[in-house]
């Protein structure tokens, strides 16, 4: 009778603890979590939905420019998606269908990101060296003067 | 009664040394062993608990998605590079990454018999400038870098809160939600693709742009991309050109003696190139 007591004892608190430990352990691990590995798996689908897209592709900007994307498609800037030069979809279509206005980079140093003369770029790739290329200073010089961005020719 | 006598017997049986009187154990190795028992129990209680939590087989992340359908596989063909830092702007755009850190950047290798230089100002985000070297560059080239979603990866294995993980679809995510930022992860890699995010203060890294590949976008360096350097496949699809340059091209994969089975994919990559 005696020992019994202590065995009571023991199991009254070894079962509280248990209680104890899966109530807490309920608690504090997600719902989701251990699905599919040591991970929660609802963040699969936040990641998902975390951000809408913002750049669409030129597939999507030939949808309403098709005179503009006709010619780039015909022209050596074919590869070139609108958005490199013009920004991302996202900026000029917002979600709710409104237009706003789109951001054209005319810059000169967005030419020469592309075209100034590195022996790390490809040989074959066309390129310039700036200061040979233009006649007279440089200064506030854009490419586009010459060269048509949507067709350009050499 | 004897019924429990019985029970204590067969405890004491099992602590008493082979060939000797049964001894009864003393207060303290009973409770001793009984915490050993219930600690034991806990454990795999737990376990069979999480188990049955997660008999959910075939669940997806989200109904218009199916991630068993995927694999996806990322290849670069450096000798197609020209460093115009459009895939590195369009990440940031894409991705809100703060300034100073970057989710895939582009390097420059300048090699000679004499030395050798690499650089990435500001991770080639605005292109670069010609640069002086003090040696004779034999061979120079561009190097796009970003996460290589590796199968094996170091950076999910350190992780102590189980905040990073690899979908069944191939890409390694962090769950900010989870993590701690503590930046085990960020030394793990061995290709420097993680960082603390100093806003959020969880480590960050490319997703493949997750939001847009499961909608059927390519990621956003791939869209901009105007040289085909950077490809994006799904590895079950059958014509899928990037599964097609894997199977029959030689490509190779950046750092292959850690063992950590990259899913970035690199064309004529040079011996340089760590």
């Amino acid at each position: 009778m005696e020992h019994a007591r202590h065995v009571f004892r023991v199991a009254l608190v070894v079962v509280l603890a248990l209680v104890v430990f899966m109530l807490t352990r309920g608690l504090l691990v997600p719902k989701s979590y251990g699905m599919y590995g040591p991970y929660r798996h609802d963040n699969v689908a936040e990641q998902m939905n975390a951000r809408k897209p913002a750049f669409g592709g030129a597939q999507a900007c030939a949808d309403c420019h098709v005179e503009q994307s006709k010619k780039r498609a015909a022209g050596r800037h074919k590869t070139v998606n609108c958005e490199v030069c013009h920004g991302p979809l996202r900026q000029h279509v917002k979600e709710d269908g409104s237009i706003d206005p789109m951001p054209v980079d005319r810059s000169f140093t967005l030419c020469t990101r592309c075209h100034r003369k590195l022996v790390t770029r490809p040989a074959s790739f066309p390129q310039v060296v700036p200061e040979q290329h233009v006649n007279g200073p440089l200064e506030g010089k854009i490419c586009l003067e010459c060269h048509d961005p949507h067709s350009p020719k050499l | 009664m004897a019924g429990r006598n019985d029970a204590l017997r067969v405890i004491q049986d099992c602590q008493a040394p082979a060939g000797g009187e049964p001894a009864a154990p003393t207060r303290r190795e009973f409770l001793g062993d009984a915490l050993k028992l219930a600690s034991g129990a806990v454990v795999f209680l737990a376990g069979s608990a999480g188990a049955a939590g997660g008999a959910q087989p075939g669940k997806q992340p989200d109904e218009a998605y199916n991630w068993d359908d995927h694999l996806y596989a990322y290849l670069i063909d450096t000798t197609k590079c020209i460093g115009c830092g459009s895939c590195v702007r369009a990440c940031k755009v894409e991705n809100g990454v703060p300034d100073g850190f970057y989710r895939t950047w582009v390097e420059r290798y300048l090699i000679g018999m004499e030395g050798s230089y690499v650089d990435s100002p500001n991770g080639g985000m605005d292109g670069f400038t010609p640069v002086q070297v003090g040696f004779v560059a034999n061979k120079s080239f561009f190097v796009p870098k970003m996460c290589n979603h590796c199968k094996a990866t170091p950076c999910i294995q350190v992780c102590p809160v189980g905040a990073s993980y690899r979908t069944k679809d191939g890409v390694v995510m962090v769950d900010d939600t989870r993590c701690i930022g503590c930046g085990y992860c960020v030394q793990a890699c061995p290709y420097g693709s993680r960082f603390i995010n100093p806003a959020t203060h969880t480590a960050s890294k490319c997703t493949w742009c997750y939001h847009r590949i499961t909608k059927g976008l390519k990621p956003a360096c791939v869209t901009v991309c105007p040289t085909a350097t950077r490809q994006f496949g799904d590895m079950k699809r059958e014509d899928d050109p990037v599964r097609k340059a894997i199977e029959h091209e030689r490509v190779e994969i950046m750092q292959p003696h850690l063992l950590t089975e990259p899913q970035c994919y690199y064309l004529h990559l040079d011996k340089e190139v760590r």
